[in-house]
């Protein structure tokens, strides 16, 4: 099942900025302005003085504009600290984060939640509104830039682009996992954000709904020529990326496309595809 | 297009939720209207005779604290004040208790008793106007009893002969008055009577004075004229200022007050707490929905208003049953209590409690929207 996902990510403009040559290299790195996100030796710690506990350590990355990047590894790696470091939900205190061009390093929180309003987040668990419909929910986002004459032609073009237009009036009560989680991605690109963060998408899902989610938005983001950094463990999913970066005990281990990622993590005898899966 | 309402449909998802929030700020909404309306309904008629008194300008010692707690003036001070422009008339009112003796139970109550000149049309009640009921009062030993007395004070029949304040005293006719707070009946004899029965006090002093203004004349103005042309020993009062003047007593240097008082404050904070419970339960329960929402990039603005919002609207849906509840309730006791508790809804009142509700409402949603602020927008991904 690699094998078809990979081919198809190799012909995607979004892959022109893709290096598999020289992965953790930063010397090819494009001009700034093609860049959604540059991250100059970060490091992050939790809590102060003797329970100080770094979980990042010298991060250097870039993410040029238009890219779906897969980030994995085990748990406690660090992953789900990173993505909220580059959705501006935590301060930077060391090193250098800059998110479409602004510089998240000692940012103020206002500016920081101005910042957040051109990310699309996408979340484990949806948090939808229960008390809200869906085009409600997706219509929420868009009411945070003040559109509020084109909410509802916004929410609806959306919502169908996600193949949800006989559901729209529905409460997340009466949608399957699949839906919630799709009107979810909805509420995160109805605005078109230029970086889309999503953390364990499709966690919740069963195998032949996360592969529709997934393609959706795979569909959608690249359509709007956004940038995605995707947190996921779900091996069934990694085609869809250009770029795959590995993190292990908040450093980097590897950074390459998927199939030198998978076949890195593959016993050359396996003949288990499934046999992956237990190393990654 | 409008905003999506969030708050209005947070509280509409839970259904059960809000008909309980509603019952609760519905009940301490309640609880305020029958403590202000037992309050209210107590202190009108203590100062109810007030209404049935034909006068504009009330004269009345400085040192009196109420109707039924004066101190006598010199009669003199009603004569100097008749000279006043604008006077009509000037009437003196004595008032004292007299024990009754109950003709069946031969116990003895204390009944208030008015003093009048039988020529002096004091009193406004429809029954004290006939000539019939002036003759009554010229008799000697005889009194008109009041037919909202207690029953304790025994029968009121028209010729009943008993003792009170030990003479031979005879019911010479009936009114309707009432005695409120202060006495648990009362008498209106003759000035002469009044004299004979609570001798040796003599009509050189007086209780009140009632004063009755020409038509078309200010009180007010007059009241201050008069003021400055009497003596200190006199305190001038319109009628409106003599029923405040009753209205603070009771209120500020009695139990009632307190007690009422006391009533408001507890349903204000039994409400307050339950609204509370309610609005903090649904934050609660909300929190990863207003990380994501803070997340999305609202601001702590946004979710403050969103919650006070909500204990608005639940201030409003609880406040309207409260008050059809209450306007029910407060017929059901005029009904029970004969009409001697007459408590009524005004519009002071009827804002005043809207307005406390509101602020009951505000004040938990202050408290409880600290929670919704402290959400934390990195806790959304977990």
């Amino acid at each position: 099942m690699y094998l078809e996902g990979e081919g198809d990510a190799m012909t995607k403009p979004g892959n022109r900025f893709f290096a598999p040559e020289n992965p953790l290299s930063n010397s090819l790195a494009p001009i700034k302005d093609e860049l959604a996100v540059q991250i100059q030796h970060l490091n992050f710690a939790f809590g102060k003085g003797d329970l100080c506990k770094q979980v990042l350590f010298d991060i250097s990355l870039n993410l040029p504009k238009g890219q779906i990047v897969i980030l994995t590894g085990p748990s406690g790696s660090g992953k789900t600290t990173l993505i909220s470091l580059i959705g501006a939900l935590r301060t930077v205190r060391e090193g250098s984060l800059r998110v479409m061009g602004q510089e998240l390093a000692d940012m103020r929180n206002a500016d920081r939640v101005r910042v957040r309003q051109s990310i699309g987040f996408i979340f484990q668990s949806h948090n939808l509104f229960e008390s809200l419909t869906a085009r409600q929910n997706v219509e929420m986002a868009v009411e945070l830039l003040g559109r509020f004459k084109s909410k509802r032609d916004q929410a609806e073009v959306i919502l169908t682009q996600l193949g949800l237009a006989d559901r729209m009036d529905h409460k997340p009560q009466a949608l399957s996992g699949g839906q919630k989680q799709r009107v979810a991605i909805a509420r995160a690109l109805v605005n078109h954000p230029p970086l889309i963060l999503a953390d364990e998408p499709t966690a919740a899902l069963d195998k032949q709904t996360s592969r529709e989610v997934v393609t959706l938005m795979q569909t959608l983001t690249r359509e709007q020529n956004c940038t995605v950094l995707m947190v996921t463990h779900d091996n069934r999913i990694l085609d869809v990326a250009d770029r795959i970066i590995n993190l292990v005990d908040g450093q980097l281990e590897s950074d390459t496309n998927p199939d030198a990622f998978i076949n890195s993590h593959t016993y050359k005898n396996s003949k288990h595809d499934d046999a992956k899966m237990f190393i990654m | 297009m409008r905003r999506v309402p969030l708050a209005w449909l947070n509280l509409l998802h839970e259904k059960t939720r809000l008909l309980i929030a509603i019952t609760g700020v519905a009940f301490a909404a309640l609880l305020i209207f029958m403590n202000l309306g037992f309050r209210g309904a107590l202190i009108q008629t203590t100062t109810m005779v007030y209404g049935q008194l034909n006068a504009e300008i009330i004269l009345m010692s400085p040192r009196t604290l109420q109707i039924s707690a004066t101190t006598p003036f010199p009669r003199e001070r009603l004569y100097q004040a008749a000279g006043i422009e604008g006077v009509e008339r000037v009437m003196p009112l004595y008032v004292s208790y007299l024990l009754w003796r109950n003709p069946e139970t031969r116990i003895s109550r204390a009944m208030f008793t008015y003093g009048v000149n039988p020529q002096d049309p004091i009193f406004l009640m429809p029954e004290l106007q006939s000539p019939e009921a002036t003759k009554q009062l010229e008799r000697p030993n005889t009194v008109l009893i009041d037919i909202r007395s207690r029953p304790e004070f025994g029968p009121q029949t028209i010729g009943l002969e008993t003792e009170a304040g030990r003479r031979r005293v005879e019911i010479g006719g009936q009114y309707s008055l009432g005695g409120g707070f202060a006495a648990d009946g009362t008498l209106i004899m003759s000035d002469q009577n009044f004299r004979r029965f609570f001798s040796p006090r003599t009509l050189e002093t007086v209780d009140l004075g009632l004063i009755k203004l020409a038509s078309g004349t200010d009180a007010q103005r007059i009241a201050q004229a008069m003021q400055a042309r009497l003596p200190a020993d006199i305190l001038v009062l319109t009628k409106e200022e003599a029923i405040a003047h009753d209205r603070t007593y009771w209120l500020q240097t009695t139990s009632i007050g307190f007690i009422f008082g006391m009533g408001v404050v507890v349903s204000f904070v039994v409400g307050t707490m339950i609204v509370y419970q309610i609005l903090f339960t649904d934050i609660r329960q909300h929190l990863p929905e207003y990380a994501t929402l803070k997340a999305m990039g609202y601001r702590n603005p946004y979710l403050f208003r969103l919650v006070l919002q909500e204990a608005f609207l639940l201030a409003l849906m609880g406040y309207v049953p409260g008050l059809i509840i209450a306007l029910g309730l407060y017929q059901l006791t005029v009904k029970a209590t004969a009409g001697s508790l007459p408590v009524s809804m005004s519009w002071e009142r009827a804002v005043f409690v809207l307005s406390l509700t509101v602020t009951m409402c505000g004040v938990s949603g202050l408290i409880s929207v600290r929670k919704a602020i402290a959400a934390d927008p990195a806790d959304v991904f977990r």
